[in-house]
């Protein structure tokens, strides 16, 4: 297994938001993590990420235990990520952002960058070309020096993946990648997720919008921070579960 | 057994100095989010404006205590209108415009009294015996003060209309307004409020102690402590902050030099923050 | 290409590409210019006593640039002055107690700082922004009170005496040498923030989630950024205890910090050559205008309202508005012709 989580807990005060969760992904897959607002799926990411540290449980990567490591430490075990709400460097161009995120491969030394040393420059040529490359893929490289604070909404959800794609990730979790888009910028978006996917970046996918299911070779879906039901997307749309948490609630309420 | 004594008593009116001081910055730090480093010069202008009343223009007493407070009560209202509320959400600039403020306040004192020091002349002469020791009528004034006061504004706070509309604002600038709670005119009396009580705190500081230009700045430390050390939002927690460091200023000098218990105590404050960022009593503050 | 990933070179309009070839030479050639002007100042003003101001304005130059330094990581410190201290009070002790020559004092003061700052930053790396400058103002008073506490070894509240003077005490030799170290930490600093390593500062500044995200080793940054501030304060304050031969610890305290984060805020926080530009400004105004004796002290207050009324982007934004304002009626003026109105 690539990915594996094992009892994964997390409360916030009185509130259990991660409930003793297993899950796993295979290399290669994508993985659609499900569920209604608040069912947990932001928590299980930060906590993977580690943004927040578990109270109980574990997680391995790649065979190694990355449970409660700091977040540029599991940046570094080859896991990139982008977040829910969003934020970006914003005072940054777009084409600043995607270089900047290219902290880590290649890394140069504190003594060659400072005194700019034949490394460092070729290292930065280097890093300019495949931020280029990233943004093309991404449709982000006619607005390369815009600054991020500026562009629409979509353009940014755009530019967050293509940050997230500069580390080189093994594993990518996106959190709600099309929420906000539109149906034009969904399909490019989902278009680029799976050719990313078929480059050999492993997925998991956070969404409420139930499209991404298209995308998925499994689904996981989340309630109350428990997990409900697990399978193939057919499998899901049919759930009974899956229903009554999506839509069954909304009668009492 | 006197020294005891004495010590609680020295304790107790420090305290209740420094609670009065330090409730003054928090209505404006908690309300308007406002970081007044200008506080401390405030608190000194009250005190040297009940001194000229009191020695140059022979006021009574308790007259020149109440005029100074009104007089700096409207002051108050100047620099709200025109010196902070335009920078609401820039610390920057809040910053710049309390330093100047200080510099122009601090050095009209300088020009009108030079740097010599002084106090204000006893409240009431004479003192009574509680127990082995003389207790002056003075000290118990000043300390009756200081509680009424508090506990006018713990009941102006929790009781008054306006009190509630100010806990309102405090806590969401935003949804207050659209409840259609005049957030300018509010500000206005908070920062006329902040601006009574250290001026009052000051008068009492130069009957008790002495006046100085600066001891605007040593005061504004103490009450950054005390509000960094309670927290946003919680007036007990003010309190009980200021008893402590009222405690620690009273108690730590006896035994050790001046020099080093501010240093000791210092090294309290910087560890107590440390472990709790957020202050003891009260919320986070997000800035 | 330049190689540069935060550039646009080479890939914009030839115009825009012109532009950029004559910024790369003709700010380091103004620069230069500037700096060979100040060398020769004594040449050309024989006025000992504004030598001795502008020694002192190269000493907090230092400071302030390097307090600049400090913020661009998103931190706001509130003890630089007390740093300046800490540099001072480690030459001054090193110079008297232990003899020590100047030429080992000023780094070895500077390092020393350094190191204190960063074992310093290690606990407060992970306080945020109004909790960071809380703790490190009562860090700063706290260093002032030690010091005054220190009994005879730091000379207590009235002060160390005693410090060994440079070049027999010529205030020319002191000129140059200053005008030189404050060069090289303007350069020093400079290339810092330029750099990829700046860069990241700036990331961390704007979102520490996102920087962490891409391995952005975020408190280890912060210690960084403080540990360069802090060595550059204690060179500055090592500087001051030569030149002065004397410290009082009331130079050290909360006001001299404020009075430092004076400088970079009329100057302009967003700007490099702002923190450069405000203390040249706030040293000199005061001294320039002696004549009003007690009454000086309202033309900085005054100063810092104005900026503060006016400019909110400090003293450097003050060419670029006045330029697009300028731009902006000339512009207004053809545009009425045109269309007749």
């Amino acid at each position: 297994m690539f990915l594996e989580i094992e009892g994964l807990t997390k409360r916030f005060g009185g509130l259990i938001a991660v409930d003793k969760i297993d899950m796993y992904v295979s290399k290669g897959e994508i993985v659609g993590l499900i569920g209604p607002n608040g069912a947990g799926k932001t928590t299980l990411f930060n906590l993977i990420t580690g943004v927040i540290k578990p109270m109980l449980g574990t997680v391995t990567f790649n065979g190694r235990d990355i449970t409660g490591k700091r977040a540029h430490s599991i940046a570094k075990q080859g896991i990139g990520r982008t977040f829910q709400l969003n934020p970006l460097f914003g005072d940054f161009s777009v084409l600043q952002n995607v270089s900047t995120s290219f902290y880590l491969h290649p890394k140069s030394s504190l003594f060659d960058i400072y005194f700019n040393t034949k490394t460092y420059r070729r290292n930065e040529a280097y890093i300019r070309e495949q931020a280029l490359e990233i943004l093309k893929l991404v449709g982000l490289k006619k607005v390369k020096d815009e600054l991020a604070k500026n562009l629409p909404h979509g353009y940014q959800k755009m530019l967050s993946i293509a940050r997230a794609l500069a580390v080189k990730p093994k594993l990518l979790l996106l959190d709600e990648p099309i929420d906000g888009m539109n149906p034009d910028e969904i399909d490019f978006t989902m278009a680029g997720i799976r050719k990313t996917n078929q480059q050999g970046t492993t997925i998991v996918v956070v969404e409420h919008n139930m499209r991404i299911m298209d995308l998925c070779d499994r689904v996981v879906v989340i309630n109350f921070g428990q997990k409900i039901a697990e399978g193939t997307p057919e499998e899901i749309r049919k759930n009974k579960k899956v229903i009554q948490a999506y839509f069954g609630g909304e009668h009492a309420a | 057994m006197d020294l005891v004594v004495a010590t609680i008593a020295n304790l107790l009116i420090l305290s209740s100095m420094y609670i009065l001081a330090a409730l003054g910055f928090a209505f404006l730090f908690n309300m308007l989010q406002i970081c007044n480093f200008a506080h401390g010069a405030i608190y000194m202008i009250g005190g040297y404006i009940g001194y000229l009343l009191i020695v140059a223009m022979g006021f009574n007493h308790w007259v020149a205590i109440l005029s100074a407070t009104l007089i700096v009560a409207a002051f108050g209202i100047f620099l709200e209108k025109f010196l902070f509320r335009p920078f609401v959400n820039d610390f920057n600039r809040t910053v710049m415009v309390c330093v100047a403020l200080v510099v122009i306040l601090q050095t009209t004192v300088d020009i009108m009294v030079g740097s010599k020091t002084m106090a204000i002349p006893a409240f009431v002469e004479g003192a009574f015996k509680a127990g082995p020791v003389f207790i002056s009528y003075e000290r118990l004034v000043t300390f009756s003060i200081g509680v009424v006061l508090l506990g006018a504004v713990i009941w102006f706070v929790n009781r008054t209309r306006l009190g509630k509309q100010m806990q309102a604002i405090a806590q969401n600038r935003m949804g207050a307004s659209l409840q259609g709670i005049n957030i300018h005119r509010i500000s206005a009396i908070a920062f006329a409020l902040g601006c009574s009580l250290a001026a009052v705190a000051g008068c009492l500081m130069g009957t008790y102690l002495r006046l100085s230009p600066f001891m605007g700045d040593l005061m504004l430390v103490k009450v950054l402590i005390i509000v960094m050390l309670a927290g946003a939002g919680s007036i007990g927690g003010i309190i009980i902050a200021g008893l402590i460091l009222g405690t620690l200023n009273a108690v730590l000098p006896v035994i050790l030099s001046g020099a080093a218990s501010d240093a000791v105590i210092i090294a309290i404050v910087v560890i107590l923050l440390l472990i709790r960022p957020q202050g003891f009593f009260g919320y986070e503050v997000e800035m | 290409m330049s190689g540069d990933p935060f550039s646009t070179d080479g890939l914009s309009d030839p115009a825009t590409a012109k532009r950029n070839r004559m910024n790369k030479f003709m700010k380091p050639m103004m620069a230069a210019g500037v700096v060979a002007v100040i060398a020769l100042l004594p040449v050309l003003l024989e006025s000992i006593y504004l030598l001795h101001i502008l020694i002192q304005t190269f000493i907090y130059i230092i400071a302030a640039v390097s307090l600049r330094t400090i913020t661009i990581s998103g931190q706001f410190p509130l003890a630089h002055g007390a740093f300046m201290g800490i540099g001072a009070y480690l030459a001054g002790m090193a110079s008297k107690w232990l003899g020590w020559p100047p030429y080992l004092t000023l780094p070895a003061a500077a390092l020393g700082t350094m190191g204190i700052g960063m074992l310093i930053g290690l606990p407060f790396a992970r306080l945020r922004s109004l909790y960071y400058a809380m703790g490190s103002l009562f860090f700063g008073i706290g260093v002032v009170y030690i010091i005054r506490a220190g009994g005879s070894l730091t000379g207590g509240y009235s002060g160390l005496t005693g410090i060994q003077a440079m070049f027999g005490g010529s205030k020319l030799a002191y000129y140059y040498l200053f005008l030189g170290l404050t060069v090289a930490s303007i350069l020093a600093l400079y290339r810092l923030e330029f750099s990829r390593i700046g860069n990241n500062l700036k990331a961390i500044a704007q979102s520490h989630q996102v920087a962490s995200s891409v391995g952005i080793n975020e408190i280890w940054y912060r210690i960084l950024a403080v540990g360069v501030g802090c060595f550059f304060a204690g060179l500055a304050g090592a500087c001051y205890a030569h030149y002065n031969t004397v410290l009082s610890p009331a130079s050290f305290n909360f006001m001299a910090t404020l009075w430092l984060v004076m400088y970079v805020l009329i100057g302009g926080i967003n700007s490099f050559a702002g923190p450069i530009v405000g203390t040249i400004i706030l040293i000199l105004v005061p001294e320039f205008s002696r004549e009003l004796k007690e009454y000086s002290p309202y033309l900085s207050a005054a100063l810092l309202l104005i900026v503060a009324y006016l400019m909110p982007k400090g003293l450097v934004s003050l060419p670029g508005v006045v330029i697009s304002r300028y731009l902006e009626r000339k512009k207004g003026e053809k545009s009425t012709d045109v269309s007749g109105n």
